[in-house]
């Protein structure tokens, strides 16, 4: 069944990433609707159009296989619902990851581990008493690269008349150790006012898994879709 | 239609699958677990070291060996030690030296002090529970150390505690899976 609607959506537009053919075709089913003038394409079409209704009722669906994790593991949990989080503003909305933050972060503790390395070197080349002011300044400036802040995504979306600068969004959230309550964090930066507004969640996380620790997407992903819109018709009012 | 995803669904969700975390990885993803690694290792050798620094000594913290301190210092006890320069070092004094040719330091007590005006000492250390000073145990012809060869000063101790370093040494075997496991458990878990 789902091979047939899939056929009859192809003329609408590329079927995305995913190859189950989902969400982009129900924007351009309307180009469709020229199916059902004819009588005999009607007769056809029926079954097409019903089934093409209800994938756009569906919405789009986030299609990988459901992820498992052990619930009672708490860094798994906030993995899992920081990745999910990320794969529907990416995929659905089609944002364009920006790893310019991740990518700086790594940098920064790749260099501390460069001054224990520098430190170890030259303590070994000249043992201790001569060794102390450079492994007192390799010590004392380890600790100030640390910097652990909670964004695990920055999106974004390319303007389409390409001339305003893009749009930011960021993602950050946290869980607190033994703790059930999930806050997600979703800042949107504008890329032409510059201004910054932020809508945020605090659920407990046994909405979004079910007993076995499968994560329930059909649970969680409204939530996203609601942060996000939250902040994004915001901006169509202004 | 078969999906590659299927496959997994045939495992049996009791094995023990370490490398799930890892195959789910992107590139960046997989070099954060290995600087995760790599930062560990590296806050545990800045500590060594600022530790180092900060007590003037080149070995801040030492276990207790042999009995020959006791009812002191027992086998298996931490040692806090100080080595600052403006420290005089006293008759009665419990320090840590190390003698020419032998690389593990001894802990003993300083018996005998001669003193020049200049600052520059000769002393006689002798264990606790020993017949005989050290005499024996230092280089063949020295009869004094020198504050050259001390490593530091005991400034406090905490029993019973290094004799996981003790037993890590007799087995080094248990040291190395120790270490492997707890290597092994930062690589391939996810952390956020």
């Amino acid at each position: 069944m789902a091979a047939t609607a899939s056929q009859g959506g192809r003329s609408g537009g590329g079927g995305g990433s995913s190859g189950a053919g989902g969400g982009p075709s129900c924007g351009t089913s309307s180009s469709r609707s020229g199916l059902l003038d004819k009588g005999r394409e009607v007769f056809i079409s029926i079954p097409v159009i019903s089934l093409a209704m209800k994938k756009c009722n569906q919405g789009w669906k986030i299609d990988d296989k459901p992820v498992k994790i052990d619930k009672w593991d708490g860094s798994a949990v906030k993995n899992s619902l920081d990745d999910s989080a990320k794969k529907v503003l990416l995929e659905k909305y089609k944002y364009v990851e920006n790893f310019g933050l991740i990518d700086g972060r790594l940098t920064i503790c790749t260099i501390s581990c460069f001054f224990a390395i520098v430190a170890l070197i030259w303590d070994y080349m000249h043992p201790f008493p001569e060794s102390k002011p450079v492994l007192a300044l390799c010590v004392i400036s380890y600790p100030f690269f640390f910097n652990e802040k909670s964004i695990f995504l920055v999106a974004h979306r390319k303007d389409p008349t390409g001339m305003d600068p893009d749009d930011i969004w960021q993602l950050s959230s946290s869980l607190k150790r033994f703790d059930d309550k999930y806050t997600l964090k979703l800042t949107f930066i504008s890329g032409r006012t510059k201004q910054q507004r932020e809508a945020e969640f605090t659920k407990s996380i046994a909405k979004f898994f079910d007993h076995s620790g499968t994560l329930v997407m059909d649970a969680y992903e409204p939530e996203i879709s609601r942060l996000h819109d939250s902040l994004a018709t915001e901006r169509k009012i202004k | 239609m078969v999906r590659a995803g299927a496959v997994g669904t045939h495992l049996p969700t009791s094995s023990l699958d370490i490398f799930g975390d890892l195959r789910k990885m992107n590139k960046r993803q997989l070099y954060y677990q290995v600087l995760n690694f790599a930062m560990i290792v590296s806050s545990a050798l800045m500590i060594w070291k600022g530790l180092i620094v900060l007590t003037g000594s080149e070995s801040p913290i030492v276990v207790v060996l042999s009995g020959s301190m006791e009812p002191a210092f027992h086998r298996g006890d931490l040692l806090f030690l100080t080595n600052f320069r403006e420290d005089p070092i006293r008759a009665g004094e419990i320090v840590v030296f190390k003698v020419e040719g032998r690389d593990i330091p001894i802990v003993h007590r300083v018996i005998k002090v001669h003193e020049k005006d200049n600052g520059d000492i000769k002393f006689l250390t002798k264990g606790d529970n020993n017949e005989i000073d050290d005499r024996g145990l230092y280089k063949e012809g020295q009869n004094w150390l020198e504050k050259k060869d001390v490593v530091g000063r005991a400034r406090g101790f905490l029993p019973y505690v290094g004799m996981v370093t003790i037993i890590m040494n007799d087995y080094p075997k248990f040291k190395y899976a120790l270490l492997a496991v707890m290597g092994a458990y930062v690589l391939l878990k996810r952390e956020s």
